[in-house]
């Protein structure tokens, strides 16, 4: 796998939920094999930001030329982003850190928070080109936030929104405590969103007796350079210490994570 | 056939032996140990300089350790490196492999470790020089030695003394005299000093009320600090007859122009890499393109220091 800096220019541009950019890019031809769930980082060019910004990949098809991102507005990095339009041409560097382990037959629940989601629509369509069985749960604010269904063709979604403006009113992991009674053992969870609803999912995997090393967590860490040297993505190891998101994430197995020391000081 | 005026020379000298091909080092911090970041042009860079190194092996700071704020980041990284006999056992007979001088940034909390970490590295084949970091802000008693002259060069002829290496000694800019201190590990043995290190910043959370930076503060790097790194590099080019490498917020070539026609003889490159791995070959070619332009045949060409200024306002 070759990581480059490359340019890649922007063909589409849409909201594909509420708050949310879609950017449909050309796919860089260095980035052949992106692996779901692994990440770019993206130069902005905003006036005083300095940083590249990290995404995961939300879809890639280098046979059809094409990878998605799917990012929401937080700061000025990610608003000049979304202002980009097609024919606009982006500095992608990547692809960067380890991706989902999709090995295996067992059925995969896919458990998506907020903007977690937009890691997603790869991930799922790789799975069930692998003949799994996938199941999506995603939770939003409201039903406006929701991706669509449709983006996950061939899984089972079912969906939970804080305001019960679609599907079960509460939180996405009520969903999966439900499903997951009597299924302990035999599934493979993946996930990402807000800290708080993945320490909540690691206290339902307790409660049933999910050994945690079924999980993957997608990490969101702020992030400097991507690639191992400035150390400024640590995250709190359970055996002590500390790993890169970069390096050894961001998708890592959640038994590997000191989930103690993820409640304090991590962007939610 | 190209002629000299075509392809200048930009070797330069640090000192006792320390020769380098390019002005162009990376700075500590910001290459690891040299074996990631596979996407900058080795071929463009004079020199690595390594992660902080330790006696021991340091876990760094909990996290939140970076912040971006205008035009720079701030970083409370503390240190986190697998400790001086890792680096002397694993690193050091890969280096002696390479056709690219490293130097191994020193760190320490004691003049008794930094003499440590010197000696274990001393005739080490693969290590290049020592860049001592008196000036780091993230390990509280890292602080003193650097702002303090004679307790910088205290240090600094401690190690001089256990090391034939080149001893590079790079300053912290949270001082009020920085010449002060420069001229103090020049006279200790100091070979060559960089200039500068971060300086001390913070940035706050308003939303939940506390430092982004776990820690508090961090170290400034950036954009937003080469001026300030710039006139530090300007003052001691002409106070110290040591070579001075002008590290601080270089982007483009035209930045390393300036710390060079400032009076640095090399320059460091660091938040860049993290943004633009080819900045490193930019630069270098830039600086290769403007001796042409100029009809230089030598760095030592570059310096501005005939250049009359009002010093005093």
């Amino acid at each position: 796998m070759s990581i480059a800096v490359a340019p890649a220019v922007v063909l589409e541009r849409s909201v594909p939920m509420a708050g949310a950019v879609e950017l449909v890019l050309s796919h860089p031809p260095s980035a052949v094999a992106v692996g779901p769930g692994q990440f770019f980082q993206l130069a902005v060019s905003a006036p005083h930001t300095i940083l590249r910004r990290p995404y995961s990949a939300a879809w890639s098809d280098p046979a059809g030329g094409r990878i998605g991102f799917i990012f929401n507005v937080v700061g000025t990095g990610s608003a000049w982003l979304a202002a980009r339009d097609e024919g606009d041409e982006l500095d992608l560097l990547g692809p960067l850190g380890r991706g989902f382990d999709l090995e295996g037959q067992r059925p995969a629940i896919c458990v998506a928070g907020g903007l977690g989601v937009a890691v997603f629509p790869g991930v799922v369509q790789a799975l069930i080109a692998r003949g799994r069985n996938v199941i999506v749960l995603q939770g939003a604010r409201t039903a406006a936030q929701l991706l669509p269904a449709s983006r996950f063709p061939g899984a089972d979604v079912h969906v939970a929104t804080d305001d019960g403006s679609a599907g079960h009113r509460g939180s996405v992991v009520d969903l999966f405590s439900n499903l997951g009674e009597g299924q302990s053992g035999g599934i493979d969870i993946l996930t990402c969103g807000p800290t708080p609803m993945l320490t909540a999912l690691i206290d339902v995997a307790h409660r049933q007796a999910i050994p945690l090393s079924d999980i993957q967590v997608a990490l969101e860490t702020p992030m400097g350079c991507g690639i191992g040297t400035c150390l400024g993505c640590a995250a709190p190891r359970a055996a002590g210490g500390y790993f890169l998101t970069c390096q050894d994430g961001p998708c890592v197995r959640a038994d590997r994570i000191e989930w103690e020391l993820m409640t304090d000081g991590f962007h939610g | 056939m190209a002629s000299m005026a075509e392809r200048p020379d930009l070797k330069v000298d640090l000192g006792r032996g320390l020769h380098l091909r390019s002005p162009v080092i990376v700075a500590s911090g910001t290459f690891g140990y040299g074996f990631d970041a596979p996407q900058v042009d080795r071929a463009a860079l004079g020199a690595i300089v390594s992660k902080g190194t330790t006696l021991r092996p340091h876990e760094g700071n909990a996290p939140i350790r970076i912040a971006e704020t205008p035009s720079g980041m701030l970083n409370a990284i503390g240190l986190q490196n697998p400790g001086v006999d890792h680096v002397a056992h694993v690193y050091a007979p890969q280096w002696a492999t390479w056709d690219l001088p490293v130097i191994v940034n020193v760190a320490g909390d004691s003049v008794d470790e930094y003499v440590a970490v010197a000696r274990r590295l001393n005739g080490v084949p693969g290590v290049a020089g020592l860049e001592l970091n008196i000036s780091c802000p993230n390990v509280q008693s890292g602080l003193q030695f650097g702002v303090d002259p004679v307790l910088a060069a205290e240090v600094t002829h401690a190690v001089r003394a256990v090391t034939e290496l080149p001893l590079i000694v790079k300053l912290t800019p949270n001082v009020t005299d920085i010449v002060a201190v420069a001229r103090a590990v020049e006279d200790a043995g100091a070979d060559a000093v960089s200039a500068i290190n971060t300086y001390v910043g913070m940035a706050i959370d308003v939303r939940r009320r506390r430092p982004i930076i776990s820690r508090g503060s961090g170290g400034l790097s950036g954009a937003a600090i080469k001026p300030l790194a710039l006139h530090a590099v300007w003052q001691l080019a002409a106070e110290v007859h040591i070579p001075v490498v002008g590290v601080g917020g270089i982007m483009t070539p035209g930045d390393a122009l300036e710390f060079l026609l400032a009076g640095a003889t090399a320059v460091q490159l660091g938040t860049v890499n993290y943004v633009r791995p080819q900045a490193a070959a930019e630069i270098h070619d830039g600086i290769a393109a403007y001796m042409v332009q100029h009809g230089l045949t030598d760095m030592r060409a570059l310096p501005i220091r005939s250049v009359s200024v009002l010093t005093h306002v």
